[in-house]
Order: structure tokens, then sequence, then C-alpha cells
């Protein structure tokens, strides 16, 4: 149900009333310029990076010798740096976002026919972040890093990321909606 | 000091885009990545495309200016952890960037997804030494582009893909009808 209710709202959602443009193609072109402007400002986009950082951050408060011994958390090195603004920026834009959207946005949405309770959708949360962070940090980005800012670079190193997250995503996504058909 | 000032305002963007295009929900992630409606993957392609042929545009009247960072590529890590990724995507229906606009549009469930990305960053830094850093040198290139394997400038090879990109925008419908 959620799906079906969820898919029209898509094109009924009343943003850029000036543009006769659908909003992924007009908020697509200002992100991609804005992902170049970054990278004349000061950098390419990236996300994924911050959470080791955080994850440094509180080390070096409860055990700085691990911090200092763990050669990992040295190279992503403090949280004083550009990326962890755009993470505080991507709280108030979507804070902004969801203000400026005539349209209340849920609460909390059901992803997969299989999530019964809110329980079931917060413990999939919890493992798919688990799971996003955990890739991210193995392949060196993540959709920000790698996909947008990677393959605006013409990086290799993007395209080969996309293809493993779109493979298994693409996967992932449709065997959860084929257990409701499976009574699963 | 200005990189940081720069960065928030980016974020700020960057967050109320893809709060207005949906792509903080994962419902609508969860529909894109089954291939029902191409709304969000459009959106990250066309992003792509206009980035990479005004990027390297401006890299030809500023190149002192440019802050380019290419990341490295490693084949069998990056492929991992992009596998590795993708089915967190597919779960959870988040990306570390998008359940952070999530928390800050007041999902519930995205701070679960924030939490589990906290902890899946804490084991990673425990498990870099042993597990993670014996794959990184495997079928290690460097920081290498497409420009650099097909030996071509890079405006042309921005141009070529940014072109090819459009036209598969173009020709993918938004909203995919199903067969059945």
């Amino acid at each position: 149900m959620s799906h079906a209710s969820g898919i029209p709202a898509v094109t009924a959602v009343p943003v850029a009333r000036t543009s006769k443009y659908p909003p992924w193609a007009f908020y697509g072109v200002l992100f991609g310029v804005v992902s170049a402007a970054s990278i004349l400002l000061w950098g390419p986009i990236g996300v994924s990076g911050t959470y080791p950082r955080f994850i440094g951050a509180l080390m070096r408060a409860f055990d700085p010798s691990y911090a200092e011994a763990n050669p990992y958390l040295v190279r992503m090195g403090s949280l004083l740096k550009p990326e962890t603004w755009l993470v505080v920026g991507l709280l108030i834009g979507g804070f902004i976002g969801a203000r400026a959207n005539r349209e209340k946005t849920p609460k909390l949405e059901m992803v997969h026919p299989g999530e019964a309770s809110p329980a079931n959708r917060y413990r999939n949360a919890f493992i798919g972040g688990f799971l996003i962070i955990l890739g991210a940090r193995i392949a060196g980005g993540c959709t920000s890093g790698h996909i947008i800012s990677g393959i605006t670079q013409l990086s290799i190193s993007g395209f080969i990321f996309a293809i493993g997250t779109f493979a298994t995503g693409i996967i992932s996504a449709k065997m959860l909606h084929a257990r409701r058909a499976a009574g699963v | 000091m200005s990189a940081s000032i720069y960065a928030l305002l980016v974020g700020v963007a960057m967050g109320f885009f893809i709060q207005r295009v949906r792509a903080s929900s994962p419902a609508m992630i969860a529909s894109n990545l089954r291939l029902e409606n191409l709304s969000v993957i459009k959106f990250m392609a066309l992003t792509i495309a206009v980035g990479m042929v005004v990027v390297y545009a401006l890299s030809l009247l500023m190149p002192q200016a440019m802050h380019f960072d290419i990341k490295p590529t490693y084949v069998i890590g990056v492929l991992l952890g992009g596998l590795v990724f993708g089915v967190g995507f597919g779960v959870g229906g988040y990306c570390p960037g998008t359940c952070v606009v999530g928390a800050g549009e007041g999902r519930k469930d995205a701070f679960f997804a924030i939490l589990g990305g906290v902890v899946g960053a804490l084991a990673f830094t425990l498990v870099y030494t042993t597990l993670i850093a014996p794959i990184v040198p495997l079928a290690s290139y460097g920081k290498i582009t497409l420009a650099d394997v097909v030996h071509l400038p890079t405006m042309v090879v921005a141009l070529v893909v940014g072109v090819i990109f459009l036209v598969v925008i173009r020709a993918l419908p938004t909203e995919v009808k199903k067969a059945k």
C-alpha cells in the first residue's frame, strides 16, 4: 500500500512551480552546478568519511591511546574538516526542504512489504546504515564521494563503485519485495 | 575557514535538493532500486552529467583554482565495498548522506540508519588493520580517470560521457510500467 500511494505523489509534489521540468531534472541540473562549484571552492562533496572521523573523536575522548595506535583513525584525522560542515549542512537542508514542502514529510514510511511494524523498519534502517558505512569505508567513498563526485571527475573508482552498488542494491530491493509473494 | 563555510552552504543546498526530489525517502529509493520509478537515478545521472561538463570547463578557464580530488582505484576493495554498500542501500533505503537529510526532515528511521552507520564505522575501524589494509594493494591503479585510460583530453571525455548520460536519461522512462 505504501508503494502504491507513494508513487503517484512523486509527480504531484508541487515543487518548482515556475519550472515546466520535473523536480529530478530541475534539481539535477542545480545539483550538478553546485557539485562543480564545490570542487572549485573547496573540494568534491563526500559524506561517509565523517562517520569514522566521529568515531575517532569519541575514541580520542575516551581511549586516547587506542586512537593514536589505530592507523585508520590517524589517517582520517579530526572532525575539524570542511566535510563535517557539509554533513551539518545536509541536516539543515533537509529541515528547510521539509518545511518548504507543502506536502507533509511522513515521520515513518514502510519500505519493504515484510516490514509489519515500526520496529521492523528501524531494524532494517539500522542494518542498512551499518552496511552502507562498512561498504563505503572499504571502498573509500559512498554515493556522494564515489558516485556523484567520483564520476563527475571521471574517476575509474567511481564507475566501479556504482556498478557494485547498483548490482546488489537492485537485487536486495527486489528480493525484499518478492518476499510478499512468497508469503514470508 | 572559508572552506568550511563553502562546505556548509554546499551541504545545505545538497540537502535541500535531495529532500525535494524525495531521495531522502527510503520508500522512494527502494522503488528506484526495484526499477519501478527511475526519478532519483535520473537525478543522480543528470547531476553527474552537468557536473562533469561544468567542472572540466571551469578547469580550462582557471586550472590553478580547482580542488580536484580523485579517489584511488583499488579494484577489489572498491568493488567489494560497492557490493556491501548496495545491500545496505537496498535493505535500509538510505545512503550516508540521505539519512542525515532524512533526520533533518524528522524521519524516525533515519536516526536508526545514522546509528547503524556509526556502529558500522566503529566495526570498520576495529577490523581495518587485519581485514581491510591487506586488500587495498590488490589490483591498485592509483588515482586514474577515464581520460587517462582513453588518452584523450578530459574536456572531450567529459562532453562525450555527459552526452551519453543525457541520451540515456532521455531514453529511459521515469515511471516504468509493469508488464503484469
